[in-house]
């Protein structure tokens, strides 16, 4: 922002939300202030484990909090979701336990599964997690998605099953029993989203800018690596992500691609650490030094459609080493 | 006196046939894996990038001649090429669903080896570590070890007058035993090549198929294939492929554009030819019972038909007597004794001279 | 009896090599042939088998095996299907025509164990499968059994040797008793030998059914080539018969001349019931292994041209021509299934054989690998000759004449 006159206008800007947040913001109704959607649907609302068998504890999975909004700009038909058809919501027919208006495929699954088979005719359905799957093979994403699949725990879950901290035990009931008030439910999920805060992520600036692989420097000169340049570009591709930003949920969670396996932390230890420079007997199915290296940047280039280098031009990344005396 | 040497003892007398069928109904017994630690490979193709590199290393390990083109020229992947007696092991490439695949081509190491099946000098040796190795030391160069090979591995030295071997992969045995990987292995940049126990590769191949769903086709060649290899391979799927089921057969158009034969059944090449080894005991036990009762019964046949020819002959003979009697007879009566003796005579010479004519032709007949 | 003028080798003239020698066409075309042959034998045996062979890795063995192997071996079946039908069998009217088959077979067994020499990388290491004993191997079961099939044969066949040489060496007349007096020993022997291989070579290829076409490709292959032998044995002691009619008429006494036709109508009749078995077998096999897609195939189309015109053709016409006791239709039918016999080996041995390879990595026997197969077929002929003209083979020594057997 070398430009003196963006800043000025950031800084008008930013006057006129204060004035805005000074005059008008500490309205009663918070739900109000969600962007309505061009459906006519709510912009947010709980989904919860609606099931039919009596549980009067109000024992179950944490609602998920779904924000309509978001995903109705990024779909083109509401059928990909709403695959009947019919925009009602998805308890209706998938229920805990299943029932016959949805062919007995529970609301687990229809959130859940990934093994859809392929309808003939017809729509296919979707769940949430197929989708969001797909939208990893974007390229944007494919370069480290092909190399980690994020770990399916209770981190990953609680990125949807968040819950509202707001909501009464007699709610949750009400909401089990499919018997919650529209108003209600809408309250309560716009509470949760308005909450919602993007992640402050490291980013190249913090990391090194060269990173010189020398471990190995044999028939080859070192590797010359340009850190800094291969994280700006990653990030760069998914600042405008929603789903990324949702699920990024660690400053360091984009450095945990190439640095894996070992605690987050904006100083990750070496790859040889645990790669060791010839097969560990202990761990022979371990990839070596040289083929973790080898692995990881041909296959998040390969992933992402990189042109070049190619694989096997050896000398794009490290030069040939002039052939050296025995001394 | 252990038993093999038993065995060669009695093969060199050549009474090998029942035992020899002892011992194959041994080896049909086997249960899998082979040798239960024995070492093996296992081949990702969809991390090999077809560098050659593991050719190189083979060349330089082996001490194999050096190739007309350098291994840097990587477009002769293009071109199907197989094993050679000089190239232990070559890098193709593939169209596999319209995207190129390397699959690095090298002895499988059978748990149990068509070729030491085959062979008749006991050449091929399934190692406890897993290698299947050759002794060229007393191979006859009969061949038959590279018909018997289902994956076309063993090259044979046409060019060499007068030491001609078969030769092929080693899984490079002397290293084996030095501690030492073997020399493709090593010198693979992407760890394509996995060097393990084979028990372990396959939980490590199960393991990586389950946990990359779609990325892999569904099957674990040379798990089962020809009753089992230690060097096994992983395909990649085809990408947008519906996660695949447990079925070979939807895997085997997969595998087949990477020149793998899902065909082969999974039990070891060698047992299609016991059924008829094991025919050899009962055709040695039975021809000559067989032949010798034909004979037997020839010879019976002709015995009782010359009794019988006798018979009929000596009645005729009799019949003749008499008759020659009553007309002897008669003759006296009327003509007198002179008369009769005359005719008697006569008679007498008459049948002679008869029977040596029948005997004289009977005897050009029998020849 | 008139011999009309066979020339027996006497104690002074032990050698009657004029016919051999004589410049006659035939003759000269054998010295060429021999000459060449001896001249690619050279060249094969110092400068390697890829010098003078199209064989390569993926087909290791070629028409020194599909043709003086496979074929050789089947086409000697004469021997044991004639001494067979002679001595078990008890029928005494082929007696005449038990030692040329017995000659015929022994120098056939004899020359495949020489072809194989040329094919092997290491012949002088042939013995070694005696001292390490692959007894996995099919081939062991097969070198095992020719070897000793071989000895059978030397045996049987050692009695005309001795009718020739007694005059010089009387002692070898005991041998030739004792020889004798064993025959029906080793008829047995040698028809349970040549069960053994005969079915054995098919079971060569059990070991690879994936190169194979599946046509050809059966479990019950080491049956086929054993029916087969039976048929191709009886037809070539017809079809041996036929040129042995042409080209050594005169060594032939008239009992030879008198049984001969009886012989070639009698084996013709058992050639086509066993034609007609074969053809039975290979059809129900066919039908069996639910090959019915493959024959609108290439393949299909020459197995049909196999199994018509090479198998149920000449049944037909050997059925025809015993029941008409027409000789030359037999002996044409002869030649009609020993060039059947000669293309199922092929088949089986190269042309199906590695059939899922492209064109350009198939086989084609070199131009010196078919001169080594007839050179080795003119040896065979020709030491036939020189057996014919020296040894009581076609006709019984006249001092050995009286003796039943």
């Amino acid at each position: 922002m070398r430009n003196g006159t963006t800043l000025l206008l950031l800084a008008a800007m930013a006057l006129a939300g204060a004035a805005c947040l000074t005059a008008w913001g500490a309205g009663p109704v918070v739900a109000a202030s969600l962007e309505p959607t061009d459906s006519g649907a709510p912009s947010a609302m709980v989904i919860f484990p609606v099931g039919e068998k009596p549980n009067p504890k109000g024992v179950g999975m944490k609602p998920v909090v779904f924000n309509h909004l978001i995903h109705e700009k990024k779909i083109e038909d509401c059928v990909t979701c709403h695959h009947t058809g019919d925009p009602v919501s998805c308890t209706t027919c998938h229920t805990v336990e299943g029932k016959a208006e949805g062919n007995f495929v529970t609301l687990e699954r229809a959130m859940h599964a990934t093994d859809i088979a392929r309808r003939d005719k017809g729509n296919t359905p979707q769940s949430c997690v197929s989708c969001h799957e797909q939208q990893l093979r974007q390229r944007q994403c494919a370069g480290c998605h092909a190399l980690v699949k994020p770990a399916r725990n209770a981190a990953w879950c609680a990125v949807c099953h968040t819950g509202a901290p707001s909501m009464s035990s007699q709610q949750m009931q009400q909401g089990m029993a499919g018997k919650l008030p529209q108003a209600q439910n809408e309250a309560l999920a716009a509470e949760v989203a308005l909450a919602k805060k993007p992640v402050e992520y490291l980013t190249g600036l913090q990391a090194p800018y060269k990173v010189v692989i020398d471990a190995l420097a044999e028939q080859y000169e070192p590797s010359v690596f340009t850190h800094r340049r291969h994280v700006s570009s990653l990030m760069e591709r998914i600042s405008d992500d929603k789903l990324a930003q949702a699920f990024h949920t660690r400053p360091e969670t984009l450095c945990s691609t190439c640095h894996h396996n070992s605690p987050l932390s904006a100083t990750p230890p070496k790859c040889g650490n645990c790669h060791t420079t010839n097969i560990d007997p202990k761990n022979p199915t371990r990839p070596t030094l040289k083929a973790a290296y080898h692995l990881q940047c041909m296959g998040c280039h390969k992933a992402m459609k990189v042109g070049r280098p190619l694989n096997t031009d050896c000398t794009t990344c490290h030069k040939q080493r002039a052939p050296q005396r025995a001394d | 006196m252990n038993r093999r040497k038993f065995l060669t003892i009695l093969g060199s007398a050549g009474v090998v046939s029942a035992l020899g069928t002892a011992k194959v109904a041994e080896a049909g017994m086997h249960t899998f894996p082979y040798y239960a630690d024995s070492y093996g490979v296992l081949h990702d193709t969809t991390r090999c990038i077809g560098c050659r590199r593991c050719e190189e290393a083979c060349n330089k390990v082996n001490n194999l001649p050096k190739p007309e083109k350098p291994f840097t020229d990587l477009s002769v992947t293009a071109t199907r090429r197989r094993t050679t007696a000089y190239e232990w092991t070559v890098v193709n490439k593939y169209e596999m669903n319209g995207k190129p695949v390397f699959r690095k081509l090298q002895c499988f190491h059978c748990n149990d080896p068509a070729c030491a099946s085959a062979c008749f000098a006991k050449c091929f040796q399934k190692q406890p570590d897993g290698s299947v190795t050759y002794d060229g030391s007393q191979c006859v160069g009969c061949r038959y070890c590279m018909v018997a090979c289902p994956f076309y591995v063993p090259g044979f030295q046409y060019d060499e007058a007068f030491d001609p071997l078969v030769q092929k992969c080693t899984f490079c045995e002397p290293r084996l035993k030095e501690g030492k990987l073997p020399g493709c292995v090593e010198a693979c940049p992407v760890d394509a090549l996995t060097f393990g126990r084979r028990s372990d590769l396959i939980k490590v191949a199960r393991a990586r198929i389950a946990d990359n769903p779609g990325k892999y086709v569904n099957y674990v060649y040379g798990e089962f294939d020809a009753g089992g290899t230690a060097w096994m391979v992983l395909a990649p799927a085809a990408e947008g492929a519906p996660v695949p089921a447990d079925s070979p057969a939807q895997a085997a158009p997969d595998l087949k554009q990477l020149g793998l034969n899902t065909h082969l059944g999974n039990r070891p090449m060698g047992e299609l030819t016991y059924g008829a080894l094991g025919a050899v005991p009962m055709i040695v036990a039975f021809w000559p019972v067989l032949f010798g009762g034909a004979y037997a019964m020839t010879k019976r046949r002709e015995a009782i038909s010359k009794l019988e020819q006798e018979k009929v002959l000596k009645e005729a003979r009799e019949d003749v007597a008499a008759a020659v009697d009553a007309a002897v007879r008669k003759i006296e009566e009327t003509e007198g004794e002179g008369a009769a003796e005359r005719a008697r005579r006569a008679m007498t010479e008459a049948l002679k001279a008869r029977e040596a004519e029948a005997a004289c032709s009977k005897h050009g007949e029998d020849k | 009896m008139e011999n009309h003028g066979i020339v027996i080798p006497t104690r002074d003239k032990l050698f009657n090599l004029d016919p051999l020698l004589r410049r006659t066409p035939g003759n000269i075309l054998t010295w060429i042939i021999l000459s060449v042959g001896l001249i690619i034998t050279i060249i094969r045996f110092t400068q390697g088998i890829g010098s003078v062979t199209n064989l390569d890795d993926n087909q290791p063995w070629g028409l020194w095996i599909g043709f003086d192997l496979l074929c050789g071996v089947c086409l000697a079946a004469g021997g044991y299907f004639t001494t067979v039908a002679c001595y078990v069998m008890g029928m005494k009217h082929f007696h005449s025509a038990v030692r040329p088959a017995v000659t015929t077979a022994f120098l056939g067994y004899g020359f495949v164990v020489v072809a194989l020499l040329y094919d092997l990388g290491h012949p002088l290491r042939l013995p070694y499968m005696f001292f390490f004993p692959g007894t996995t191997s099919v081939l062991f079961e097969v070198g095992l059994c020719v070897a000793t099939y071989v000895t059978v044969l030397f045996i049987e066949f050692s009695v005309a040797p001795m009718e020739w040489l007694a005059q010089k060496f009387p002692w070898l007349l005991k041998w030739r008793k004792l020889v004798i007096r064993c025959t029906i020993l080793l008829t047995i022997f040698g028809v349970t030998l040549s069960t053994l291989h005969q079915s054995s070579l098919g079971s060569l290829y059990l070991i690879a059914p994936e190169k194979l076409h599946p046509l050809w490709y059966s479990p019950f292959m080491p049956m086929f080539f054993f029916v087969s032998s039976m048929a191709a044995g009886a037809s070539m002691v017809i079809f041996e018969g036929m040129f042995a009619h042409k080209g050594v008429h005169e060594y032939m006494d008239a009992t030879h001349l008198r049984e001969a036709d009886g012989v070639v109508l009698s084996f013709a009749r058992a050639a086509s019931f066993i034609l007609f078995a074969y053809f039975m077998l290979k059809l129900i096999d066919m039908l069996v292994q639910a090959n019915i897609p493959y024959l609108f195939t290439g393949y299909g189309a020459w197995w049909l041209v196999e199994m018509l015109f090479f198998v149920l053709m000449p049944a037909l016409l050997y059925a025809k021509g015993a029941r008409d006791g027409n000789v030359s239709l037999c002996r044409f039918a002869s030649a009609n299934t020993v060039l059947g016999i000669v293309l199922n080996r092929f088949n089986v041995s190269m042309i199906a054989f590695n059939y899922n390879l492209p064109s350009a990595e198939r086989y084609f026997p070199s131009i010196w690998e078919i001169c080594i197969s007839m050179f080795v077929v003119t040896m065979i002929v020709t030491v036939y000759r020189f057996i014919v003209y020296h040894m009581p083979v076609l006709y019984e020594h006249p001092d050995f004449k009286d003796e039943a057997h």
